[in-house]
């Protein structure tokens, strides 16, 4: 399932993947904006994958608390700012039939006393199965997400078992290292790094000399899992 | 219901930390039920998570202060928590959901004006149960699925919890790393 790294992008498209967390944390910030921008200088598309949609627009649109940021996130599909994969030719179905799959995996990898542990769900993983397969078309492509786990399924997932040991604070979890290969090769950002792309060409209208500094935090304030150490790295980057 | 033994215990200290009026107790019994949540994802043991967390909450009200009527609020809790456990006993896991609920839509009763209140403490214990559980390694969109609510709830409650973004394990990749992934897609 994972992407194909030995792939070389055939083409010169290139496309974004959004996953929940990171469309949220734009939205519940005001930060849409600046995320139109993004996509005005981007030579791509931005893509959510249908089990994505349901999660920030469908099912929020059914809860007054929410409708106003699910009727935001709508527009975007409307300006064509988001778009779905089958803008791309890509058959829906095709989609929630891997992402199945390769959530089954995940669920599979660690377990606890008698059973295993249900880490993940079909959003996320959509966008790794959309990942692979634009990886597999030669299409370069990144996930942006804000939450950690999947982000760390992807990239240490020793990491996650010591979460899931420490935190349960147990050592009985049994991780099934051999489906550590199928969540290999997948790219991630966070939202912290799309808008320190936008700080750093002038997309934000907002001047002020902590303006960085105010973003990162209210997008770790709003759920991307970023540290106050992270953030510091981010800001001496924009010095250098 | 999994981890019955368990579930008793805490039921059983819930009635005597009610009897003591002790709201922190109450907290700590709620989150040692979200560890074995984290891993069966029962949703019998979520559900008595959130319930224990709301009567921590709602016991610090004025109303159980008050001797007459605090004490018939309270009566009814240890009376319902005692139901409960007998119910949990007997396997009985139908008739341990509708008192679960029955607490709800009691309190919300008896106490009228506190309608909105109530509903609300029931509404932020499920979000603070979601991040314990997002905490201890369950995704974003997985445990917003357990709790029923929504990842709009759950975004920016566990955001701001220093136990998720600044726990070391999180950082998988160098901020330079990442930074360079983002502008090259951009370039």
């Amino acid at each position: 399932m994972k992407p194909s790294l030995s792939i070389k992008p055939s083409t010169d498209e290139r496309v974004i993947i959004f996953d929940s967390s990171s469309i949220i944390n734009f939205t519940l910030n005001g930060l849409l904006t600046e995320f139109r921008e993004l996509k005005r200088i981007f030579k791509g598309k931005f893509i959510i994958p249908l089990e994505v949609k349901e999660e920030i627009i469908d099912k929020p649109m059914q809860i007054k608390r929410f409708e106003l940021e699910a009727l935001k996130i709508k527009e975007l599909i409307e300006e064509n700012i988001l778009e779905l994969p089958t803008s791309m030719g890509i058959d829906e179905s095709k989609i929630s039939a891997k992402t199945k799959e390769l959530m089954n995996l995940a669920n599979n990898t660690f377990s606890g006393r008698q059973s295993p542990i249900h880490i993940i769900d079909s959003g996320e993983t959509a966008c790794l199965v959309l990942s692979t397969i634009l990886s597999e078309r030669g299409i370069k492509n990144i996930i942006c997400v804000d939450e950690r786990t999947i982000r760390m399924l992807g990239e240490k997932p020793e990491n996650l078992l010591d979460i899931l040991k420490n935190r349960l604070h147990t050592q009985t979890i049994t991780p099934k290292k051999e489906n550590y290969k199928f969540f290999e090769g997948f790219k991630f950002i966070r939202s912290t790094e799309l808008i320190f792309v936008a700080y750093s060409r002038g997309l934000v209208k907002l001047k002020n000399g902590i303006v960085l500094d105010a973003l990162l935090y209210a997008l770790k304030f709003n759920g991307c899992s970023i540290s106050d150490e992270e953030i510091n790295e981010i800001k001496k980057l924009n010095k250098a | 219901m999994q981890e019955k033994e368990n579930i008793l215990r805490i039921l059983n200290e819930t009635k005597e930390a009610l009897k003591n009026k002790n709201s922190f107790r109450l907290k700590e019994l709620s989150n040692q039920t979200v560890h074995t949540s984290s891993i069966d994802q029962d949703k019998d043991n979520i559900a008595i998570a959130v319930l224990i967390y709301s009567l921590s909450k709602i016991i610090e009200r004025k109303e159980f202060q008050s001797p007459k009527e605090g004490k018939k609020l309270y009566n009814y809790l240890l009376d319902q928590v005692s139901l409960c456990i007998e119910a949990l006993r007997k396997n009985e896991d139908e008739k341990l959901r509708k008192l679960m609920e029955a607490f709800r839509t009691h309190l919300e009763k008896v106490l009228g004006g506190l309608k909105p209140y109530i509903q609300d403490v029931f509404r932020k214990a499920q979000i603070n149960k979601a991040s314990k559980i997002y905490e201890h390694g369950i995704s974003m969109e997985q445990t917003a699925k357990l709790l029923g609510i929504t990842l709009f709830d759950l975004a920016s409650y566990a955001g701001q919890k220093p136990e998720i973004s600044n726990a070391p394990w999180g950082q998988t990749l160098s901020v330079k790393q990442r930074v360079k992934l983002a502008e090259d897609m951009f370039r």
